[in-house]
């Protein structure tokens, strides 16, 4: 079953500071929950209005396509080090 | 009929070899065949199960874990691979006659409605065969696979 990642891994360092963050990705979902069902209103306005031109067809596939991305992410792991910098990104 | 299973029979028929010599052949045969559909199987199985593509990128030393001098390492996963072509098939044509446009003017003829699902899944499967090791005078090393 796919589902998308649901902690994010950062760390950065330079020659000064550096930071380390673990972002609950999983705690975003509510968020994002919320903020569709705030904008849920427009978008049945919007259907009506959109749907003699035929593009819902591809705006239905572009919502599938950007949850696959994203669930796709999980298990991304980026690091990259020079002599000062230093940068991981992780998602799990 | 299978040529080599005709070959024995005929030789059984003809009294070259022994009804036990004959049953030993044809269970060699059937064990050869099974063997190596068994290996492509396997093969067939390890291309799909693989996961992540990597690539690595270190200068200085070339022992990935080592800490000195740049490196790059990165893993992504063939899911994402499979879900960004996926985007292709959603370009409006306006755009794809644009990318095709561009790519002729580059000399890549190539044409992006040509593009189909099944090619890509394919073509994600070539990618489990592909592994790129490069070393420079320098001592900077390229490695992309696929894990």
């Amino acid at each position: 079953m796919k589902r998308p990642p649901v902690l994010l891994h950062v760390k950065i360092r330079n020659k000064r500071r550096g930071f380390g963050l673990w972002l609950p990705i999983f705690l975003l979902l509510p968020l994002a929950l919320a903020v569709f069902i705030v904008v849920a209103p427009l978008i049945l306005i919007a259907i009506p209005i959109f749907w003699p031109s035929g593009r819902r067809k591809r705006a239905l596939h572009i919502f599938g396509a950007v949850f696959e991305v994203i669930c796709s992410l999980r298990g991304i792991k980026v690091n990259m080090q020079s002599d000062h910098d230093y940068m991981y990104i992780s998602a799990i | 009929m299978d040529e080599n299973k005709k070959k024995i029979l005929d030789m059984l028929a003809d009294g070259k070899i022994s009804t036990d010599e004959a049953y030993r052949l044809l269970s060699a045969l059937e064990t050869g065949r099974s063997t190596s559909e068994g290996t492509a199987k396997s093969e067939t199985t390890a291309k799909t199960k693989s996961k992540y593509l990597r690539v690595c990128i270190f200068s200085g030393s070339e022992h990935e874990d080592s800490h000195e001098g740049d490196r790059v390492n990165v893993r992504v996963p063939m899911t994402l691979i499979r879900a960004g072509l996926k985007f292709t098939s959603l370009l409006p044509p306006e755009a794809r006659v644009k990318v095709n446009g561009a790519l002729h003017e580059k000399g890549i003829d190539f044409d992006m409605r040509n593009l189909k699902p099944e090619d890509m899944d394919e073509l994600v499967e070539a990618l489990s065969d592909l592994e790129v090791d490069m070393v420079n005078n320098e001592g900077e090393t390229v490695k992309v696979y696929v894990e």
